[in-house]
């Protein structure tokens, strides 16, 4: 029996593990094998996610699970992602959907973001969350590498309502021999599909030397895509299989970020502490409307909103943002 | 204004402490202070070179500024005895190793040093698990023995006062009352705050990363080398500190993670707390110890922290720290002084030190270095 959740599309027949180990075959279908157990559930300020235009400064409760269907040479996470996932039950958090949502009020946020490892390993538990967060008025957003299926693609877009998609390099070759996968076509397919109905942000992580060269193809793209998307330029700390590799020059990356702004307008570079690249500049006038400090693995924060409800101060262009400044959601009265 | 200095690797920007904006100002002391960061990449906290790199980036720092009075913590030890799998037979070979580190330093600088060994470690025996509770139970900062609970229901008082690995409820007054004397009134410690037994740790909504392996053993006395004098306090070294400044060149080194029985050196043990409660490695006894106060309340276990965390919190690059603590061993003393160090970016509050140099890491993720410039004033 085929797992359809993402363009693997394992062979799960007879007890096969599958790429990601987290779905099994039972009674003829497809299951989940360690349903509602996280590795993390724990408030965060939305900035650290990264989501830059999605309420600023509201904090956010950061769930995750276990697993990947992604090898990624330098994953920071590889402790939660790539490891057994039956070694790892034991450590897990158990939290029943309508739970999962009573802590996230509890510690005042105003949405739930599912970080940490791949969402499409968990499909049938983040259905369950969505349904009772949707009930609750509380919303769901997820980081995704986006290599799920169309069909698949059709249920992230159900659960979610905003994105932040991983798009690690464009060729064959970088994401055959970094990321483990043969193609990044489904991926690209997925931010196009995903754009058109949800709020979209995109991650690039770089390395310097490797997949730099196509930061113009990618700005591009995305451009085609929604001229106005949010792309987070990630400086890699290299971990895992890379831990040596060289930190990539900030000053050179940031050069090259300098000409596809022409391209993109919001466009950030960070993922190092006290990086300069982190504030919104309006796309008519370039005035800042949005400041941020950034803290690379301490979690970037807002320094402060300028806009006027979702209009430039200065000359008033609209700036893309999903809901309103949350000051009210992280005060503990709405808690009550 | 207190200024600091980020290197990120090949990269360095600074910035206002407080307010986090950059500052474009030319700085005495900046092109030396960068010189050092630059000299002294950080390896990372599980990295066996960690220590190292505290001695070496101290005699760098002392060699340019010349201070009287460093302040040193070496934790590599810590990091790597929390989450790693050591043997019975490595914890004495990782000991013997940081106090080389140790050695090296009071070699080279010549500095009379004072050791604080800031608690042992034990295996961990066990979780308490208070995630399914109806209130919010919470651990904050690395704790393992504290946990705060937040409106609990009836249900949840029964089923913490029946837990066997529970060793005690304190309410928030008896928790003020104990320590009434703090300067911190104690109005955010948790309406109840757990205190787990020998060995365990809770387990509250967080995260469920990184597999612990060994937590604070009882530390209700911690070891205090070349105490000649009468210290019998975890408040009383601050005033033993303070004595040998005013006559000689003083090193106040810390060693994260060492008990009375690990401590290698002839030392006294100290009492490092009061009655049920012993301080955690942690910004609390940090404080407690430069201050010569008890700081329970300052950052209280288990308290709602994010509650603190939103837009406009002061001081971006400091952590939960929302104000630089006064009467701290750095900022009172006239003598210069410098502090280094790899536990964590509380160091450059507690420790006060005109300049302190310490890791910007957060989950054992190494971002590079901070440098804190609070004083440039002193002859
Ligand atoms: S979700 Fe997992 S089991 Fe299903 S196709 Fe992808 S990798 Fe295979």
């Amino acid at each position: 029996m085929q797992c359809n959740y993402c363009e693997w599309r394992c062979d799960l027949t007879g007890g096969k593990p599958g790429v990601c180990r987290m779905y099994e075959e039972a009674g003829g279908a497809i299951r989940e094998r360690f349903p509602h157990r996280w590795s993390s559930c724990i408030s965060s300020r939305i900035e650290s996610i990264p989501f830059y235009h999605v309420r600023p400064g509201s904090r956010v409760l950061v769930i995750g699970t276990m697993g990947c269907n992604f090898s990624c040479r330098y994953c920071s996470n590889a402790f939660i992602a790539k490891e057994d996932p039956t070694i790892v039950q034991e450590r897990m958090l158990q939290f029943s959907p309508a739970e999962v949502v009573r802590k996230a009020k509890q510690m005042g946020c105003w949405s739930i973001v599912f970080n940490v490892n791949e969402p499409a390993m968990s499909f049938p538990t983040l259905q369950e969350l969505a349904e009772v967060a949707r009930s609750e008025g509380v919303s769901l957003g997820c980081l995704t590498n986006a290599y799920t299926t169309e069909e698949a693609t059709e249920l992230l877009a159900s659960i979610f309502s905003f994105f932040n998609i991983g798009l690690k390099g464009l060729s064959p070759t970088f994401n055959r021999e970094h990321i483990g996968i043969p193609s990044a076509e489904p991926i690209l397919r997925n931010i196009r599909r995903l754009a058109a109905t949800r709020h979209v942000e995109v991650t690039t992580p770089i390395i310097e030397s490797v997949n730099d060269g196509e930061l113009e193809q990618m700005a591009r793209f995305l451009a085609d895509v929604d001229p106005e998307i949010p792309w987070h330029v990630f400086r890699l700390l290299p971990e895992d299989e890379m831990k040596e590799a060289r930190y990539p020059n900030v000053e050179k990356i940031a050069g090259a970020l300098d000409s596809v702004r022409s391209i993109l307008p919001y466009v950030y570079f960070h993922n190092f502490v006290g990086s300069e690249w982190v504030n919104t500049l309006c796309p008519g006038c370039d005035s800042v409307v949005v400041e941020r400090f950034s803290l690379g693995c301490g979690g970037d924060r807002l320094k402060a909103f300028h806009c006027v409800e979702k209009g430039c101060p200065d000359c008033g262009r609209e700036i893309r943002l999903l809901g309103d400044v949350a000051e009210q959601w992280n005060s503990r009265e709405v808690n009550r | 204004m207190s200024v600091a200095i980020i290197d990120a690797r090949e990269w360095q920007k600074t910035f206002d402490l407080r307010t986090g904006e950059t500052v474009a100002d030319r700085h005495p002391l900046f092109g030396m202070v960068q010189g050092v960061q630059e000299r002294h990449p950080y390896p990372g906290d599980l990295d066996v070179a960690g220590n190292r790199w505290v001695t070496d980036t101290a005699l760098d720092l002392m060699e340019q500024y010349d201070p009287s009075f460093v302040f040193l913590t070496y934790a590599q030890q810590y990091f790597s005895g929390r989450y790693s799998v050591l043997t019975d037979a490595d914890w004495p070979a990782t000991v013997a190793a940081v106090f080389e580190e140790v050695e090296r330093f009071v070699a080279r600088s010549g500095f009379t040093p004072l050791i604080v060994g800031t608690g042992g470690m034990t295996p961990l025996a066990a979780s308490i698990d208070l995630t399914r509770l109806d209130g919010l139970a919470l651990c904050t900062h690395w704790s393992a023995r504290y946990a705060g609970l937040h409106d609990p229901s009836p249900r949840d008082l029964q089923t913490v006062a029946a837990h066997p690995e529970i060793e005690r409820i304190v309410t928030r007054d008896d928790f003020r009352q104990l320590f009434r004397d703090s300067p911190s009134d104690g109005s955010r410690a948790p309406e109840y705050l757990l205190v787990a037994r020998e060995g365990c740790m809770f387990k509250t909504a967080g995260g469920a990363f990184r597999q612990v392996r060994r937590v604070p053993s009882p530390g209700y006395f911690i070891p205090v080398s070349a105490c000649l004098e009468d210290v019998s306090d975890v408040t009383d070294i601050r005033k033993a500190v303070d004595r040998r400044i005013s006559t000689g060149r003083v090193a106040l080194i810390f060693v994260e993670g060492l008990g009375a029985d690990d401590f290698p050196w002839p030392s006294r043990k100290v009492a490092n707390g009061r009655e049920w409660f012993f301080y955690e490695t942690g910004d609390a006894q940090y404080l407690t110890i430069t201050t010569g106060r008890h700081q329970v309340f300052e950052y209280p276990p288990g308290y709602r922290y994010f509650e603190e965390d939103g837009p406009g919190k002061e001081f971006p690059f400091s952590g939960y720290f929302r104000s630089v603590p006064e009467d701290t061993i750095g900022a009172t003393s006239a003598a210069r002084s410098i502090a280094v160090g790899n536990r964590s970016m509380f160091m450059h509050m507690a420790a006060g030190a005109d300049i302190s140099l310490e890791c910007f890491a957060r989950n054992l993720y190494n971002q590079g270095t901070m440098a804190v410039i609070h004083r440039s004033d002193k002859a």
